[in-house]
């Protein structure tokens, strides 16, 4: 082996879960890849110091895999379904172009939006948004073309953390959340794997926390990497969360009180002390229609706003005259009334909730949760302030996280309520060492969650919900998940609204409509693109949406292998992978997950080799795509305004925008994206191009740490969080049930059930037994609960393909098959490695049994998102995947739209080869 | 490493698989020819050419060395073994193989007296050097006691003594080393027992004291008791056929013997933490060891 | 005092992310199933008092190694600054190092094989003749340790000069440096701490330290 003539290490990125941006380096020798390293020019400004990833390891084998897409396909099989063999043939890429450009201007020919008012073109892209990382300027194209529907989910959206998103949003522009892992010192982590979804700067960050000696305490099902590496673990039963929640601010509340809570915090920055009515209704001023709070010092309800007043926190007061307003604006007058602040309605709500009650439901003892509270509360440290960049402020080290399974599905938003009101409690809501939200998606602007905050009704933030009054109202759905007309709380913000509707239902609805569905029918798409996404293996009942997908009149694939979408494609695309190709994307402030820096600034991935075959670049397919559907002008138009960008590529300093009558080359886009965020990064005082970028890698500017902070803008502003009371959300269920019934439908009622004012526990594991019976089966014919998680090595990466992921995945316990508590498999007969089954009333998986102790005796876990038929290398590896069984289902969805990764099983050794 | 799937596998103590049958080989044959060099050399000087027994011998060593050279990675570079005397018992076992071939011959050639026992001293060095090469190799519980040296050399000796009772069908006056066969298989007795309690005192593999165990009882009747009992009774009486069954016996139950403990009790030493991380404001744990039968590691 | 490398790993840290073991494989181009480093994944315990710890392994480059010892060709040498190496040119593939190793560090493979059965350009690329039939193991990157020696930079502090998975760890778990200075990260890392070896009754004095708790006053390092 001679040593290599040309030796480079070529600064990029890696984004393809959500937990990046994390810099990488790519060693390139003699123009091939070989090498994936940290980079460490970025350690003073990335949380994690420069590094990346087990998953970015693999981009090397990604790269030269041989089993990749590398020149444009065309189907020559007419016929679709799982038996049936496209037979792709290859093709050039102004064939392929072409083919996609009629199809598309045919549509525009017909009208971007069909007889049942739906976008004839749909697109669906995978993980949480990352593929918009690696799409180049396709989002230019994509805002140019007009309606696009966008809601054929691959999972995210419902098995993401779905109504952690869209409250966490609503309450404190949270859509992630996380604890102040920095300045933390307890946390109380229900099934969020941190240390497995969290990314290097999760990882990182409470590596650092356990050796300065915080205290988390994970509570899960199962003893996962997070609870492994937890001080407790508290084995709780699957879906009963919620309880042990209340449990806890039960303890809070009555067992504490509310003198050793944060007081000054409930006053003055919750809707505590507003008064709430008989009918459930705050009591508002009789004229100004504010909500009526106690002021201790005059001995009278007056406005919550009125200057000068000692609100009351707690207690009943008799108001003399209040006005409340329910849906639809129906107003009840009343006079002499009582009213009790929503404090004292949450402290009365939560009496029957006591620890003994919850440990019958979540079996977890009452002494276990009594001290779990007590240490919160204690290590709340209520009345300690800390300084942030010269201000001070409250100093709260504790926080509530949660995971999928816990903040989706039923249930989800007793949780998240609770989480939110247990940080409100003492305060830590978005301060110091609290409960912090990260980012926001339905809000805007997305870059800064600050700018999102303006003042709206009630002396709450500003929110954007879908409307549901009687004249405003969107009868006829714009997309065929129904989110505008079905979800209020995704709001009005594109793709993202979109993406956090029910995904689930625009699968569902292809096939069979409720009975009293009195909308139009939902059509096919003419044209369905997918990028990144495999919804037939990442969403539920797996075979039905395989069967589905083979229905769509067209289907267009940017395909990295065949797999068991693409399957069902008419055309499949190779776009250049990771380290091919060019983009400039924002970095820094904060982000998803634990990603808030202490700067912010753009980064460059760059192609550290030439795309292998005829893989091209995506900005370059997308820039012939517009040429040749004739929306040239537009694109550009979109490029200037900054979309797939950074900035606007004119500023008031600057003018890089292109030339709307030329189509440009993708490194002419991205050098003036390069310049145009520089300018705008350094106020103008700094002008750098693509090729300093190539070199450099990155540019950041500082940014204060009170940008974590929300609390210190709702204090600016004079705001309140809209907790612990729900009285909008009451209302704006009633409204939404006022118009489904209002067009004869009542399919979608069990879901308005969640627009309650305070939360309630409605037994919420037995909601999927419920469903079970409901489909025929028995329920003891399925007598465990089947969970999933995540493996870092196989989180969003697409690596299912990646031979080094798959050997040394292995490492870790459970990623070779079925994790079952090694006496429940005893009493089983089933040994370490057996072959078994896990059959569900929906269908069965197969995998090996992997025997662990750290498992509840009813619950069986299997990691990732498997059971591959058609991608290489994956489909001969014989993995279970919970999602082959997991049914989708109506019943199962709540209100936000999202379900939960859980289902009832039976499990049994199998012979090798036997199904 | 340990590439099964079942994760325990890759943190237990695991067989290990790069000495197969042909490095046991080494030890089987070699061990039995270089014991059987020096029961010829006691055997000799009473008047029966007990040549043949030197080339048998000498055959054996030869096959062992000839599947361990099909068994290394580089054959063609196996002269390099000859470059560590200092401290490996491998070179040492590779340089007296040619002394004691050579010395082999020349017995063989003139039947000189003084060249049989050069070749018999030079065969108990010979496995005495293979003994040592297992008690070298600190990753095998099994093997890295100093009284696995014991029982292998001492089985070696019973097995040459044992072939040597075998062609007592030929020369009908080796009849009487079936005494001597007893006698060898009494001390080989007690340092298999020795070797059992060092395991057990100093703890061992599960997995090994399984095997082990499971050997011992068909090990103690089949490979000393009935031995024995025929080389003792075929030796006082006079009785080849009864001194040949006890040879068989003996050189079959000693080539069983050192086939488990090179391919089926030689676990490796796995993996152990005296505690266990403090995560935040847990305390350190106690100790695992995976796959040992120790209450605590040590 | 001379040199002694060694590595120290924060059992507090580690998460068993496998970044290491992927780091590793990356830097050295190991073929498909052979793991210079791993991380086990250790359980032990019964429901509901389990405990799980992730243990990053690999050679301990022992100042007192076993595999020394046994090899009949002189192939593994150790060296001034502790490091154990394996000369492939000398070595014959005898595998008595592999059984005299206390770790499993060490592995040895006969036929090339690659990760998608034919090679991919990258593995033609890196592929080394020299490594098959002959023992190999983790070598603490020495090619980067001795690149220290040229541009005066030092091992374990700066990443050009450290060993890959040491640099990779997102936990920060993985540490590095001369244990023979008292004033290295290392050696201030674990005056800092508590910690222990493994194995270390077989006599190896092995040069990887385990890190389980902070000072036993409850400093934390």
């Amino acid at each position: 082996m001679s040593a290599a003539k040309n030796v480079k290490r070529v600064p990029t990125l890696c984004y393809n879960c959500v937990s990046g941006p994390d810099f990488m380096k790519v060693k390139v020798e003699d123009g091939i890849a070989t090498e994936i390293e940290p980079n460490f020019d970025a350690q003073d400004v990335h949380p994690a110091h420069g590094r990346v990833c087990v998953k970015a390891y693999g981009l090397v084998q990604k790269t030269y895999n041989p089993n990749r897409i590398l020149t444009p396909m065309k189907r020559t099989n007419p016929k679709k379904g799982r038996d049936e063999d496209p037979l792709f043939a290859p093709i050039s890429w102004d064939e392929a172009l072409d083919i996609v450009a009629a199809r598309l201007k045919s549509i525009r020919a017909k009208g971007q939006v069909d007889e049942s008012g739906l976008p004839r073109l749909a697109v669906s892209f995978g993980h949480g948004g990352t593929p918009a990382n690696y799409m180049g300027s396709f989002p230019a194209f994509l805002a140019a073309w007009g309606p696009i529907d966008y809601s054929f989910g691959s999972g995210q959206g419902v098995k993401c953390v779905h109504s952690e998103h869209l409250y966490g949003e609503f309450w404190h522009r949270a859509f992630t959340v996380a604890a102040d892992t920095p300045n933390t010192r307890y946390i109380i982590s229900l099934g969020a794997n941190v240390e497995v979804t969290g990314g290097p700067c999760a990882v990182t960050r409470h590596a650092d926390a356990r050796v300065r000696g915080y205290k988390r305490v994970h509570v899960e099902p199962h003893l996962s990497i997070t609870g492994a590496c937890s001080a407790e673990w508290v084995p709780i039963r699957p879906k009963t969360d919620p309880a042990f929640l209340f449990a806890l601010i039960h303890v809070l509340l009555h067992e504490h009180g509310l003198a050793k809570l944060d007081i000054a915090f409930l006053r003055d920055r919750t809707a505590s002390p507003y008064l709430v009515g008989p009918d459930g209704l705050y009591l508002r001023d009789f004229v100004s229609g504010k909500p009526l709070a106690w002021d201790e010092a005059t001995g009278q309800a007056v406005a919550f706003d009125t200057p000068g007043i000692v609100l009351a926190v707690d207690g009943r007061y008799r108001v003399a005259k209040a006005a409340t307003v329910d849906a639809d604006a129906a107003r009840c007058e009343y006079s002499n009334v009582e009213g009790a602040t929503a404090y004292r309605m949450l402290v009365d709500h939560v009496a029957r909730y006591t620890p003994e009650w919850a440990a019958g439901i979540c079996d977890v003892p009452a002494a276990t949760i009594r001290r779990i509270a007590g240490e919160y509360l204690e290590a709340a440290s209520i009345g300690a302030t800390i300084e942030i960049d010269g201000k001070t402020l409250a100093f709260r080290p504790v926080a509530v996280t949660l995971g999928k399974s816990v903040n989706n599905g039923w249930g989800a938003f007793e949780c998240c309520w609770s989480r939110t009101v247990l940080a409100a409690l003492v305060g830590a809501l978005e301060s110091p060492g609290g409960t912090l939200g990260t980012t926001v998606r339905v809000n805007r602007p997305q870059d800064n969650r600050h700018l999102s905050v303006k003042p709206g009704e009630d002396g709450f933030m500003a929110q954007h919900f879908n409307p549901t009054g009687s004249n405003s109202w969107r009868p006829v759905p714009e997309t065929r998940n129904l989110h505008s007309t079905l979800v209020p709380i995704v709001g009005r913000n594109g793709g993202w609204s979109q993406a956090l509707g029910p995904t689930q239902l625009a699968w569902m609805f292809q096939e069979n409509t409720p009975a009293d569905w009195t909308m139009p029918k939902p059509t096919y798409p003419e044209m369905w693109i997918v990028y990144r996404s495999n919804p037939s293996i990442s969403f539920w009942e797996s075979r039905r949406l395989v069967d589905a997908a083979a229905r769509f009149p067209f289907m267009v694939a940017f395909a990295y292998t065949v797999d068991e979408t693409n399957y069902m494609a008419d055309l499949l695309l190779p776009e250049a992978s990771d380290l091919e190709s060019t983009q400039v994307i924002r970095m820094g402030a904060t982000k998803y997950m634990e990603q808030f820096w202490d700067c912010h600034g753009v980064v460059l991935r760059q192609a550290a080799v030439a795309p292998q075959g005829e893989a091209r670049d995506f900005t370059w397919i997308t820039t012939e795509l517009a040429k040749r559907t004739g929306l040239l002008p537009e694109y550009i138009a979109a490029l200037n305004r900054g979309i797939a960008g950074v900035s606007a590529l004119k500023g008031k300093d600057y003018d890089y925008s292109l030339d709307p009558a030329t189509p440009p080359e993708p490194d002419q886009i991205w050098d003036s994206v390069c310049r145009a965020a520089t300018m705008t990064l350094s106020d103008g005082k700094e002008e750098h191009g693509l090729d300093w970028y190539k070199e450099h890698g990155f540019y950041a500017v500082p940014t204060s740490r009170l940008e974590w902070y929300l609390t210190p803008t709702m204090e600016k502003q004079g705001l309140r969080y809209e907790l612990p009371y729900q009285e909008r959300l009451l209302r704006i269920g009633r409204e939404l049930g006022n118009r489904l019934h209002e067009q004869k439908m009542h399919w979608w009622d069990e879901q308005l059930s969640e627009y309650v004012a305070l939360p309630v526990w409605d037994n919420v594991p037995a909601r999927w037994e419920r469903e079970l019976v409901n489909s025929g089966a028995r329920i003891e014919d399925f007598p465990f609960w089947l969970l999933t998680t995540k493996s870092m090595q196989y989180h969003a990466g697409g690596n299912a393909a990646i031979a080094m992921m798959h050997e040394i995945s292995e490492n870790v316990r459970g990623n070779t098959g079925v994790i079952i508590n090694a006496d429940t498999a005893a009493e089983l007969g089933i040994a370490e490695g057996d072959r078994v089954e896990v059959r569900s009333h929906v269908g069965a998986t197969y995998g090996k049994a992997s025997l662990t102790q750290g498992m509840r005796p009813d619950t069986l876990v299997i990691v990732g998102q498997f059971d591959h038929w058609a991608t290489p290398f994956a489909k001969d590896t014989e993995r279970a995947s919970l999602n082959t069984i997991a049914p989708m289902s109506l019943e199962l969805t709540d209100a936000t739209g999202s379900g939960a990764d859980i289902v009832r099983v039976a499990v049994r050794r199998m012979a090798r080869g036997a199904a | 490493m340990n590439k099964s799937r079942n994760i325990g596998d890759r943190t237990l103590p695991r067989q290990q698989r790069n000495w197969d049958g042909r490095a046991a080989a080494n030890f089987i044959c070699g061990g039995a020819g270089g014991g059987l060099l020096l029961a010829t050399a006691l055997a000799s000087g009473r008047g029966a050419d007990l040549r043949p027994l030197l080339v048998v011998a000498l055959a054996l060593v030869g096959i062992g060395l000839l599947a361990v050279w099909l068994e290394i990675g580089r054959p063609w570079r196996a002269l390099n073994v000859y470059l560590n005397a200092a401290t490996s018992w491998m070179t040492r076992e590779a340089m007296i193989a040619p002394l004691l071939f050579a010395s082999g011959a020349v017995a063989i050639l003139f039947n000189w007296p003084a060249a049989f026992w050069v070749a018999g001293l030079l065969g108990l060095v010979y496995v005495y050097c293979q003994a040592c090469m297992l008690h070298a190799n600190k990753g095998i519980p099994a093997w890295r006691h100093a009284s696995c040296i014991g029982v292998v050399v001492t089985t070696d000796m019973v097995e040459g003594a044992g072939l040597l009772c075998v062609a007592a069908l030929v020369w009908p006056g080796l009849v009487f080393f079936g005494i001597l066969l007893a006698a060898l298989l009494a001390v080989r007795w007690l340092a298999w027992r020795k070797y059992l309690a060092s395991l057990r005192n100093a703890g061992v593999p599960t997995a090994t004291s399984q095997v082990l165990n499971a050997l011992d009882v068909r090990f103690v009747w089949l490979g000393h008791a009935a031995p024995a009992a025929l080389g003792l009774v075929g030796g006082l009486a006079g009785l080849p056929l009864l001194a040949m069954l006890a040879g068989i016996l003996a050189a079959a139950a000693g080539g069983w013997f050192k086939y488990t403990l090179v391919c089926r009790a030689a676990f490796t030493q796995g993996f152990a933490l005296p505690r266990t991380p403090s995560r935040g404001q847990s305390k350190a744990g106690l100790g695992v060891q995976p796959g040992w039968n120790r209450v605590r590691p040590i | 005092m001379s040199t002694r490398f060694a590595m120290a790993i924060d059992l507090r840290r580690c998460v068993g992310c496998q970044t290491c073991t992927a780091a590793c494989k990356s830097a050295n181009a190991t073929p498909p199933g052979v793991q210079w480093r791993r991380v086990l994944d250790i359980e032990d315990g019964r429901f509901p008092d389990v405990s799980r710890t992730f243990l990053p392994v690999a050679c301990m480059h022992c100042a007192n190694p076993p595999c020394m010892h046994v090899c009949p060709t002189t192939a593994t040498k150790q060296r001034e600054d502790g490091l154990v190496t394996i000369d492939y040119d000398l070595c014959i593939g005898c595998s008595n190092c592999i059984m005299a190793c206390p770790y499993d560090a060490r592995s040895i493979e006969h036929t090339p094989h690659y990760a998608y059965g034919e090679p991919m350009q990258s593995e033609t690329a890196r592929f080394d003749p020299d490594r098959l039939s002959v023992a190999t193991k983790c070598t603490f990157c020495k090619d980067r340790l001795d690149l220290a020696a040229v541009t005066g930079q030092t091992p374990g502090v700066d990443p050009e000069v450290t060993p890959a998975c040491v640099n990779s760890c997102i936990s920060g778990a993985m540490h590095f440096g001369d244990v023979n200075d008292p004033d290295s990260n290392i050696s201030m890392l674990l005056g800092g701490t508590q910690h222990f070896r493994m194995h270390e009754e077989l006599g190896t004095d092995p040069s990887v330290y385990y890190i389980w708790d902070g000072a036993k006053n409850g400093a934390d390092a």
